[in-house]
């Protein structure tokens, strides 16, 4: 094991340990703090009881639709924007203005729009994933090297061709970038939404939790989201460099 | 910036504004749901002259420096001292690592539970969300620091003194400033989503009052509000950014 890697495990695992330490030693009150015991035995009751599957259901759907629509629309619309100046100069500064704001900021006139069912967190994790991986898109497409195209364009390539075998793959490592980016953005639309205004999912069930006070209960479903987050995130960038080595 | 960027940028605007204006008056859409621009200046000139506007953004602001000041306080300082000390770094790692990328506003329930609704737990959300970013990018920058600098340094008789103010804080600099940016964006979150669920004053606090009253004019022109300070911050940073980075561009 390098030394690197002990050095995190032994932190990771010393935070760990004081955290299941602390309270039992009266040093901390566990209602408060939790405990990783406590937060492992409310995880086997949350996940025999209650509505904890359709809960999940419901989130992953509404992330899963946030995010692809999300992806299906920027990723287009970004290649669009950077190959036509014009284009980019017009849309670029709402753009921008919109990317400055703190997306979550819309909730409450989304759920005015939408209502509180599902539509409404579907519409919130796509608009906070729409406008990274548009941007990323973009800068993506703007970085390939005229050169390339330019060589292309001298042997005779089409359009649709330098397109397809110059612009696609030189842009993809901002297209990944981007729905990285976009994705942990997707999973707060929806959890934060959830918080807010919602009658079922997982967000909807921290709130509860929260409300009545049961803090294992709560770190259990804030932890599976985080867990959630954490893997998607990790799969998205193993895809990527899998993806960047095929097109070399 | 070229003037056809300038141009067709300013165009866009006018052009959004004026078909959301007129598609209201024309009645393609319900204005209960869209509200339209001239009821929104209305509705921001009103609440500037009760004073009701400089209030929120009053509240806001203070939430905002408390959280964002610490934040910049705490993640420069860790940072630092892990980017000058690897074991640091490696300890640091795991928790850096969760904090960047877990959604951390779904904690917000148990910062109620040890703040108490209210102005504390907004702050804390506020610190909590910016400071991974502050510290991860004052440790990039760090290590980033171009050894050959360093070694030119120290071979003309610079002392470990020296090297940090003439070094290594120039030459880092751009990206901390970078962090600084982006760690803005991410304090505004905290600050108006913190509102949003639990306050009784405050930008965020309003665009939920006025949702919940289905007022969606003065929804909007809270909107509006703190689009603009998110703008303006940003590109505030932004150019701090280009002015530190200038030297770099010269050599």
């Amino acid at each position: 094991m390098s030394y690197r890697a002990l050095v995190s495990t032994l932190t990771a695992a010393a935070f760990i340990a004081l955290w299941e330490l602390l309270p039992r030693a009266g040093a901390v009150d566990p209602r408060f703090t939790s405990q990783p015991s406590r937060v492992i035995a409310a995880g086997w009751e949350i996940i025999r009881t209650g509505n904890f599957r359709h809960d999940v259901a419901v989130s992953l759907a509404e992330f899963a639709i946030g995010f692809s629509l999300a992806i299906a629309i920027g990723v287009p619309l970004g290649l669009l924007l950077g190959r036509f100046t014009p284009l980019r100069y017009l849309l670029d500064p709402p753009i921008m203005a919109i990317y400055a704001t703190p997306h979550l900021a819309l909730l409450p006139i989304i759920v005015v729009w939408l209502g509180i069912g599902m539509q409404s967190k579907i519409a919130v994790a796509f608009a906070g994933a729409v406008i990274p991986i548009l941007v990323n898109t973009m800068a993506g497409v703007r970085g390939v090297e005229r050169s390339w195209i330019l060589a292309a364009r001298s042997f005779c390539a089409r359009g649709w061709d330098v397109f397809l075998k110059v612009i696609l793959p030189g842009s993809l490592a901002g297209v990944i970038l981007g729905i990285r980016l976009g994705l942990s953005r997707a999973v707060l639309g929806v959890v934060v939404g959830e918080m807010y205004q919602s009658q079922a999912g997982l967000g909807n069930e921290v709130m509860r939790y929260g409300s009545e006070f049961r803090t294992d209960y709560l770190l259990f479903d804030v932890l599976l989201i985080s867990g959630f987050a954490l893997a998607a995130t990790s799969a998205v960038r193993v895809l990527g460099e899998k993806l960047w080595t095929f097109g070399k | 910036m070229k003037s056809a960027q300038v141009v067709l940028g300013v165009l866009s605007f006018v052009v959004i504004l004026l078909t959301w204006e007129a598609a209201v008056r024309w009645g393609w859409v319900n204005p209960f749901f869209v509200s339209q621009p001239s009821a929104i200046a209305a509705s921001l000139n009103r609440a500037a002259r009760s004073g009701e506007l400089s209030h929120n953004i009053a509240v806001s602001f203070r939430e905002f420096a408390i959280g964002y000041g610490l934040s910049v306080v705490v993640g420069i300082l860790a940072g630092a001292l892990a980017g000058r000390i690897r074991t640091v770094e490696y300890a640091f790692d795991p928790f850096l690592w969760f904090l960047y990328s877990a959604p951390l506003i779904a904690f917000y329930p148990i910062f109620v539970l040890w703040f108490g609704l209210g102005v504390p737990t907004v702050i804390a959300l506020t610190f909590l969300l910016s400071v991974p970013q502050i510290a991860a990018n004052t440790l990039n920058g760090i290590h980033n620091v171009n050894p050959g600098l360093i070694r030119a340094a120290r071979s003309f008789g610079a002392t470990e003194r020296d090297l940090l103010w003439k070094v290594v804080l120039p030459a880092s600099l751009p990206t901390v400033i970078a962090g600084l940016r982006l760690g803005v964006g991410r304090a505004l979150m905290g600050v108006v989503v913190g509102e949003l669920f639990g306050a009784t004053a405050g930008l965020g606090y309003s665009i939920s009052y006025y949702g919940a009253l289905l007022k969606t004019t003065d929804m909007i022109a809270s909107l509006v509000v703190v689009i603009v300070l998110g703008v303006l911050c940003t590109q505030g940073l932004s150019a701090l950014e280009a002015r530190f980075d200038a030297w770099r561009t010269s050599e």
